[in-house]
This record gives C-alpha cells, sequence and structure tokens, in this order.
C-alpha cells in the first residue's frame, strides 16, 4: 500500500523534516508513527496525502509515484485515502450530517445513497443522533467522531490520522482508537501519528518511530525480518 | 482481500451524470443560500452593480429617445421650390405634376402665389401693409416631401430640383439636423465607452466580492480539497455566486432606469401637449431587457471566473 524509498524532506530554509526514510506497509495492515513533536511524524503523514512532495527518495501509494503527480490527479487519489485531523477540520456552518456527508457530495453519489452511506458511518462511531446537530454544539470526542465518520464514509482503503486523541482524556481516546482497530479488522489500511505510548502498548500494533527525522525504530520491517529468519 | 473490496464501492456511471447535473443545480441553489445568508453584503454588492450599469444604461435610453425624435424630424424633412416669379400657375402646376413622377419624392403640394399672400396676411400681421403693395411679391411655391433616404440621396434631389430652370431657390431645412445627428453620433460613441468602463468596474466589483468570499471560506476549500474534490468542484458555487450578483445587478439596474424614466415622465408629458407633440417615451424594449440582464449575468460570471483563476489555487492545504 505505502512504500517510502529513502525519503527526504527538507522545507524552505533548510529545516529537514524527514532523513532518508524508508518503510513499507502492506494493504490491511495497522501501524502506528510515535516519536515527539517535530520527529517528522506530520510530514509523513502529508507526503501520503499528496499535502507535501518528498525533496529526495520516492513515495508510492499502490504502486503510483507520488513524487510527481499532475495536478489534476491528486484529488482522484486523496478520494482513496480519509484523513483525521488533531483539531477535527469540520466546517462549523453546516450540521453534522452534511459534514459527513461531503466526500460522497464530491465524489458524485446519488442523495438516497448519501442519505443511506452518511447514516451507516454515523451510527459506526455512535453518532447517529446528532446528525442534525451543529459541530459547535458536540464535545471534543464527539467532533472527532464527527471526523472519523467523514473519513470512512466514502469506505477508504487506506485511514491517515495525526494525533487524533491529541486533545481527549485516556478514555475516550481509548475509544478513538478502538474504532480505528474496528475499521482494520474490516480490511481498510490504517497509519495512526500518535505520542500516547501508553495506549499504543495496549494496543499491540506495529511502530514506526522517527526521532529528528530518522527512521530509529521501525517493527514492520523487524516483523519481516522475523519472518525470513523464520525460513531460514 | 478486503481492502480490494473496498476500493470497488463507486458510483455507477449513469448515476454520475445524473449526480453532476444534480451538482451543478445544488451549487446554483448553495450559492443562492450564500446570498441568502449574508443579505447585506449582497445587497450592498448587487446594488453597487446595478447603479453602475444603470448610468450606461441610462443614457442607451436617452439616446434612443432622442434618436427617435431626430428620426420625427427627418421623416418631415420637406424641400420648398420657390418659382420663378415669371412662371405662370398653369406652368407651375405642370411642374409639379413632373416632380410628383420623379424618383424619390413621396408627395408634392402647390402653393399658389395668391394662396401664399392670403396666408401671409392672416399670419403675419401685416395685413394692411401687404395691401399698400402694387403686385404680390411671393412666388409659386411646391413643398415637396423626399422618400426616406440617406442624406446624400435627399441632397441628390435637391441638387436636381435646384437644376431646373423654373426653380428660383429650393431649400431645405435640415442643416440643424445633420448637426443634431453629428451630435447623436457623438453621444453614441461616448455611450459605448462609458459602457465598457462600466462593464469593466463592474468587473472589478465582482472580482473583488468573490475574492473577500474566497478568503470567508478558506477552511472550507482546504478542507473538500483534502477529501479529494476537484478545482471545478470547488470552482463552481463561486462561479454561480458571480452569476447570481451579476443577474440581480442587471435587475436593479434595469429597476433603476425605469423608476429614473417613470419620474421624468409627468413633465415630459406636459412637454409633449405644448408642443403638440405625440412623441411618446421610449423605456427598454423585451430585447433590450434580455441584452442588459445577459451582459450583466455575464459580466458576473466572468468576473467570478477573474478572481476564482487568481485566488483559488493559490489555496493549498499544509
Amino acid at each position: 500500500m505505502i512504500e517510502f524509498h529513502n525519503v527526504t524532506k527538507r522545507y524552505d530554509g533548510g529545516f529537514e523534516a524527514l532523513s532518508n526514510v524508508s518503510l513499507q506497509l502492506d494493504d490491511g495492515q495497522m501501524a502506528f508513527i510515535t516519536g515527539h513533536s517535530g520527529a517528522g511524524k506530520s510530514t509523513l503523514l502529508k507526503i501520503i496525502a499528496l499535502i507535501e512532495k518528498p525533496t529526495r527518495g520516492q513515495a508510492l501509494l499502490n504502486k503510483i509515484n507520488l513524487n510527481n503527480l499532475a495536478r489534476h490527479r491528486i484529488p482522484y487519489i486523496r478520494r482513496n485515502i480519509g484523513i483525521i485531523f488533531q483539531d477535527h477540520q469540520l466546517l462549523f456552518d453546516r450540521p453534522v450530517f452534511d459534514n459527513v456527508a461531503l466526500p460522497l457530495h464530491i465524489q458524485g453519489f446519488r442523495p438516497q445513497e448519501i442519505a443511506k452511506r452518511t447514516r451507516a458511518a454515523l451510527d459506526k462511531v455512535g453518532l447517529l443522533k446528532k446528525e442534525k446537530s451543529l459541530p459547535i454544539t458536540l464535545s471534543g470526542g464527539e467532533q472527532q467522531r464527527v471526523g472519523i465518520a467523514r473519513a470512512v464514509v466514502h469506505k477508504p482503503m487506506l485511514l491517515l490520522a495525526d494525533e487524533p486523541t491529541g486533545n481527549l482524556d485516556p478514555v475516550l481516546s481509548r475509544e478513538i482508537m478502538q474504532i480505528f482497530v474496528d475499521f482494520n479488522q474490516v480490511g481498510v489500511t490504517v497509519l495512526v501519528a500518535s505520542h500516547d505510548l501508553d495506549l499504543i502498548d495496549v494496543l499491540d500494533k506495529p511502530r514506526i518511530t522517527l526521532n529528528g527525522g530518522q527512521l530509529i525504530l521501525n517493527d514492520l520491517a523487524d516483523s519481516k525480518q522475523e519472518d525470513r529468519d523464520g525460513w531460514q | 482481500m478486503a481492502g480490494s473490496n473496498i476500493r470497488r464501492v463507486k458510483p455507477a456511471a449513469s448515476n454520475r451524470v445524473s449526480a453532476y447535473l444534480l451538482h451543478h443545480f445544488k451549487s446554483l441553489l448553495f450559492s443562492l443560500g450564500k446570498i441568502y445568508q449574508a443579505p447585506t453584503t449582497t445587497i450592498m454588492t448587487v446594488a453597487v452593480i446595478g447603479i453602475t450599469l444603470s448610468l450606461p444604461g441610462g443614457f442607451y435610453l436617452f439616446l434612443k429617445n432622442v434618436d427617435a425624435i431626430a428620426g420625427d424630424f427627418r421623416s418631415s424633412s420637406q424641400i420648398g421650390l420657390y418659382l420663378d416669379l415669371e412662371i405662370s400657375e398653369k406652368q407651375a402646376r405642370a411642374l409639379e405634376k413632373q416632380i410628383a413622377g420623379m424618383a424619390n419624392v413621396v408627395s408634392t403640394r402647390f402653393i399658389s402665389r395668391e394662396l401664399s399672400l392670403e396666408e401671409f396676411r392672416q399670419n403675419s400681421g401685416f395685413g394692411k401693409s401687404i395691401d399698400t403693395l402694387s403686385s404680390n411679391p411671393l412666388p409659386h411655391t411646391i413643398i415637396v416631401e423626399p422618400a426616406e433616404a440617406d442624406t446624400f440621396t435627399v441632397r441628390n434631389l435637391l441638387n436636381s430640383l435646384q437644376a431646373m430652370p423654373e426653380v428660383e431657390i429650393a431649400k431645405m431645412d435640415t442643416e440643424w439636423l445633420e448637426r443634431l445627428y453629428t451630435i447623436i453620433e457623438i453621444a453614441k460613441r461616448s455611450v459605448i465607452i462609458i459602457t465598457v468602463l462600466f462593464a469593466f468596474a463592474v468587473l472589478l466589483i465582482i472580482g473583488n466580492t468573490i475574492r473577500l468570499d474566497i478568503q470567508n471560506r478558506y477552511q472550507e476549500i482546504i478542507v473538500t480539497k483534502l477529501i479529494g474534490a476537484t478545482d471545478a468542484f470547488i470552482r463552481r458555487p463561486f462561479l454561480y455566486g458571480g452569476v447570481w450578483y451579476g443577474l440581480l445587478g442587471g435587475i436593479i439596474s434595469w429597476l433603476i432606469v425605469e423608476i429614473g424614466y417613470l419620474a421624468i415622465s409627468g413633465p415630459l408629458e406636459r412637454l409633449n401637449l405644448l408642443y403638440q407633440s405625440d412623441m411618446s417615451l421610449i423605456t427598454f424594449s423585451f430585447h433590450d431587457f434580455i441584452i442588459l440582464i445577459t451582459s450583466s449575468t455575464l459580466l458576473g460570471l466572468t468576473g467570478s471566473w477573474i478572481a476564482v483563476a487568481r485566488h483559488l489555487n493559490q489555496i493549498e492545504p499544509t
């Protein structure tokens, strides 16, 4: 699903957010990206979400090279990805239902289909009764669940989450993470950036740890290594 | 595997076409809804566009009226032929017949010397002094009404009439009319210049309004881009917004001009009465109305297109 080959990202001004990062996340896998703030977690996700381009190296999503993608193709690639933000990025001028339905509108689904899928997504995050509420009236945890419903409503093959539990208390954080685990169990590839190490320990999923833009721990590679060792 | 199954869930092609049309319709309504939600801004923008367009609109209508009045004068322009005093009435009547048969002549009227004198006696107030004259100083007169044609043809007719031996003087009282036409021509070109300038102003007004609109919806644009909206999808509501501004502005300008003309129609009718004229005020025809509305709508679309092209591409998620 995701392949990074020696990816380096240097921002204008010389700051190197990622240095020579190589990794591979297969279809249907779930992994966490950890590290201190400024370690390069967000930059890694931004490269996958086509928000940033690698300065050097190669990033592939489903064998598609993300380095030099034509501008008009970007929206269609993004439709395969569901993105969840720490600050939810909800639109406060419209009710929950319209927020969640937005990806379906963009992709040109019919109204009946939109209603069906939107309600299904809201049901999955337990907010079916709030569909007419304005986001501003919801709690932080509920807003994040609306964000998740919007990210999954069009059934993307990849879910990216950037500090999805950043502002939530431990109980809510656990609930949110469980939603990601549930999606992963039905076959969605999930990549979550988080520094909530206690929570990550509980979930027992592979970990990619960054420090100062460098990959210092990669469970994905290690597990492969183990497989290979087992073969021998 | 499950991942690849998920990928296949896409709307069917036929559904996409109708959903596409539906989206167009929705953007149209959505942009109207936005206008409804921000009435003050919209009313101000639309009013500015309306007032701006009402100037060239009003000038155009004014010219149309002046043109009609001048046309009225032109159709009533006549050539007066004052014959040689030696010509007898019989000869004069024969000449009238001959002229009546000429090309570009609609009708002729013969006024004999005696009749002229009688009219003069009654109308001029010099009746007594005329009686003291030993002979009638007035010639036989033929009034020729030329066919409605361009100035050149009428002038040719005048020249050929002047060349007749029986005609002492051929006179056409239209030089002032030609001056009027020249003035109208200048005014017409001024209206074109004004229209171009004001159309440009409307472009700027709409472009600026849409630019502010884009800034206000910055967050929405970022989010929709991140969830896979194409540029066309994001552009659409703004373009429709421009269309609404243009359309409503056009209607406002039409109303302003109509109300303005209504306001001056009272005194104008009195003027008509005083001049015993049956001129009625010309307002916008249906054709004019359609042209006004269409061009203001197109201006709206163009203005928003320029704003969108300039500002929308600069907004990218970071």
